[in-house]
């Protein structure tokens, strides 16, 4: 009888132990499924260049922006990209995040901007161009971070219109945003300015 | 003979249907029948259109439209005069001009030696069989040759696999009459596909009808079915929500077997499969003389 009583309050303890490491085991899982891992914004260009090619067969890459948070490394967990087809006259944006689109839209305002050039710099290499041209000294002085950094070809470069430049945009709570505008091809920086 | 004068269904019926039954063989075969990998999973046609989250994307773009836009409006004005770099050309392009001219090079071969073969129609002497037993060499390798080019050909316009997607309709409902399928993608793409009595007699007897075929996004979208006939205009319409594979072709089958106006699409029995490519085959060449 004691034999019997110790053997059934062994195995409650072992059911018992069993549901408590299941348990722990989804609460470490459930934050792992809610946020899918950060990458750089190259990643997600074959994906979204299939869906473009989809929507139409002259669909070029004009722009992209990060749709979530940056980390340290230039990576965030969701990117938007932007195709102009010329045929159609129309833009459409896509936005990756863990490997899948997530969300499709026409941007509804005239874009017809120059598709980028090839062979940009990925998202990690032009933030640390960026942070070293002054963007790490404006986190530090003004308790400033990474914004917002966004790919295209022309509109903020300065002296060669044909360039495709990273832009990053660096916020502080106390102090203007700071801009530093890098050369997508070469990782030099073009230029910097507050405002 | 016989039997087919006896049929009830006019000729052409017979052909439609002859055509629908060879067309089931291959991606309507019973999932066992299929490829590994092609079981077909059931989904469910909605009445009302699934609301999903709808994520914002290309925000600073959008707070900052006025003064980007501006700037592309600037560079349009700005002149640059710059030396032209003409683009890289495909080299599979010169390939084929390359591959043109060796079907020219092998096909006069052949024709100089079958009009010498057909000037020598005695073989005298040993040594005529042995030119002969040549140029059959040759002739072989030619053949080898071609099947080298339609290969290249092969790999380079049948082995990607784009992302695609099927929708057919199978059986016939159990009541109405569906005069035409109309089916609307995401994008606003919108695809009418009419029925004629024929294809609704294709379908009773097991034949499927293709309603759309063409490039998808590769994501998770919902498409919206309609059917207009007697007793189905007022149906209203079925969602079918699906994630079509990247550079895979997904099928949408949309069986009315079940299917009657009066509960709506929700009656039609919609299944989802993915057609997994299969090792290319090897190229074959039939030759002749005009084409070796």
């Amino acid at each position: 009888m004691d034999d019997l009583t110790r053997r059934s309050r062994n195995r409650r303890a072992e059911s018992g132990s069993a549901v408590a490491f299941a348990f722990a085991l989804a609460l470490a899982a459930a934050p792992a499924l809610a946020e899918p891992p950060a990458f750089a914004a190259r990643e997600g260009l074959e994906l979204v260049s299939a869906a473009a090619q989809a929507w139409s067969a002259d669909a070029v890459l004009v722009y992209l922006e990060n749709d979530e948070d940056l980390d340290g490394a230039g990576r965030a967990t969701r990117w938007g990209y932007l195709f102009h087809s010329p045929s159609q006259a129309r833009a459409r944006a896509w936005s990756v995040r863990g490997g899948k689109l997530v969300a499709a839209e026409n941007l509804d305002m005239r874009f017809d901007a120059p598709a980028l050039g090839a062979g940009w710099l990925d998202s990690g290499a032009a933030l640390a161009a960026a942070e070293a041209g002054g963007g790490e000294r404006f986190r530090n002085d003004h308790r400033g971070r990474l914004l917002t950094m966004l790919l295209m070809r022309g509109a903020l470069s300065e002296g060669d219109p044909d360039a495709t430049t990273w832009t990053l945009v660096y916020g502080s709570p106390g102090a203007p945003s700071l801009f530093v505008v890098v050369d997508a091809a070469t990782g030099r920086i073009q230029r910097t300015w507050r405002g | 003979m016989a039997s087919l004068r006896r049929s009830p269904l006019p000729r052409r019926a017979r052909a439609v249907l002859a055509l629908a039954l060879v067309l089931l063989a291959a991606p309507l075969a019973p999932p066992a029948a299929r490829a590994q990998g092609e079981s077909v999973t059931i989904v469910k046609v909605e009445r009302e259109k699934p609301v999903r989250e709808k994520r914002p994307t290309l925000r600073f773009l959008k707070a900052n439209r006025d003064f980007i836009r501006a700037r592309f409006d600037r560079l349009r004005v700005t002149t640059l005069e710059r030396r032209a770099g003409a683009t890289e050309l495909d080299p599979r392009f010169l390939r084929y001009r390359e591959l043109l001219a060796e079907i020219a090079r092998a096909k006069d071969s052949v024709a100089t030696a079958a009009d010498e073969r057909e000037r020598h129609a005695l073989f005298s002497s040993v040594g005529d069989l042995a030119k002969l037993e040549a140029e059959l060499d040759q002739m072989e390798r030619l053949l080898a040759a071609q099947g080298a080019r339609l290969g290249v050909l092969q790999a380079d316009f049948t082995g990607r696999q784009r992302t695609e997607l099927d929708v057919l309709v199978t059986g016939a409902a159990l009541a109405g009459v569906v005069d035409s399928v109309i089916v609307t993608l995401e994008d606003g793409t919108r695809v009418v596909a009419g029925l004629d009595d024929t294809q609704r007699q294709a379908l009773a007897r097991g034949g499927a009808f293709e309603v759309f075929r063409g490039l998808v996004e590769p994501r998770e979208q919902v498409i919206e079915i309609r059917f207009a006939g007697d007793g189905w205009s007022q149906a209203g319409s079925g969602y079918v929500t699906l994630e079509p594979t990247r550079d895979r072709l997904t099928f949408l089958r949309l069986d009315l077997a079940q299917a009657q106006p009066a509960r709506g699409l929700a009656s039609v029995v919609a299944g989802l499969w993915r057609h997994e490519p299969g090792p290319p085959p090897a190229p074959t060449a039939e030759a002749n003389r005009d084409e070796p």
